[in-house]
């Protein structure tokens, strides 16, 4: 069975109330989607909180999954606009990059410098532009399917996607061989 | 894909979580079968309220019935409460308790 209708058969029987698949489909998906949380929101313990939100939401909603549907993007759609929420409770989320900040100092060695300038990088690239260089450069999403996930017009996707990369390659000095 | 690119996935493939993860995945659905109980809980517990109150509404209109049905009934009732009552007693095990098997 492909990836793609074990998807379907979890999620059929998930939305007929079976706890069992929503598990393997919490499973099979926790990966990708933490990932790119980890990755949107720069705070790995936020984006743990967010992720285990954002099955809970996804087994409320599950009803509504079309069959078909890539479980991926929808996940990580769910995951973004609650991060966009979280976001826009500026107080809370300043004081945890606050605390993530002097954790981060703490732990980094000289290796991972390039690592740190990448983090650093993206924390500086606007919401929207650091979710869509999440999925299509670090996750191997299509930018379609970016754009179906992110709930963004294509060609925003594609604008994002390719300013974001030309931030993150100048803030590591690499040279970009694609231009 | 570029050079750059492939720099960009690897340097990103460092934060990447578990494939599996069980102690993530429990938490979760811990979070789910709780969520699942507390709307078990509201549904009976709105049906109860709304049985209750259909009950009381319409009391007037079967009480004769049901005081009629359980003149009828109750030596029936009777019986039942008798049998329940012993199996409860004997554990649901009459013929072992009796000592029938043997």
């Amino acid at each position: 069975m492909s990836p793609a209708s074990l998807d379907e058969a979890l999620v059929a029987a998930a939305q007929g109330g079976s706890t069992e698949a929503f598990s393997r489909l919490v499973e099979r998906h926790q990966q990708p989607l933490r990932a790119f949380l980890r990755r949107a929101c720069g705070d790995w313990v936020q984006a743990d909180d967010l992720a285990q939100e954002t099955f809970l939401a996804a087994w409320s909603r599950i009803g509504r999954l079309k069959a078909g549907a890539s479980v991926r993007a929808w996940l990580c759609g769910i995951g973004y606009n609650k991060h966009l929420t979280a976001v826009r409770s500026a107080g809370r989320e300043r004081a945890r990059a606050a605390v993530y900040e002097a954790d981060r100092d703490e732990t980094v060695d000289a290796p991972a410098e390039d690592k740190l300038a990448l983090e650093r990088a993206m924390a500086d690239l606007p919401a929207e532009q650091r979710a869509c260089v999440a999925l299509c450069l670090a996750a191997d999403f299509s930018h379609a399917e970016a754009a179906e996930a992110l709930d963004m017009p294509l060609g925003t996707v594609k604008s994002h996607v390719s300013r974001g990369r030309a931030r993150l390659l100048q803030a590591l000095g690499v040279c970009d061989d694609a231009s | 894909m570029t050079q750059a690119d492939d720099h960009l996935k690897a340097l990103f493939a460092l934060d990447e979580p578990a494939a599996r993860d069980p102690v993530f995945s429990t938490a979760v659905m811990e979070k789910v079968m709780r969520r699942r109980f507390q709307e078990d809980v509201a549904l009976l517990s709105g049906l109860s309220v709304v049985g209750g109150g259909a009950f009381w509404l319409l009391w007037p209109t079967l009480q004769p019935v049901v005081v009629s049905l359980s003149q009828g009934l109750a030596p029936a009732l009777g019986a039942i409460a008798l049998a329940a009552g012993a199996l409860v007693i004997l554990g649901a095990r009459p013929s072992s308790a009796l000592d029938l098997g043997s």
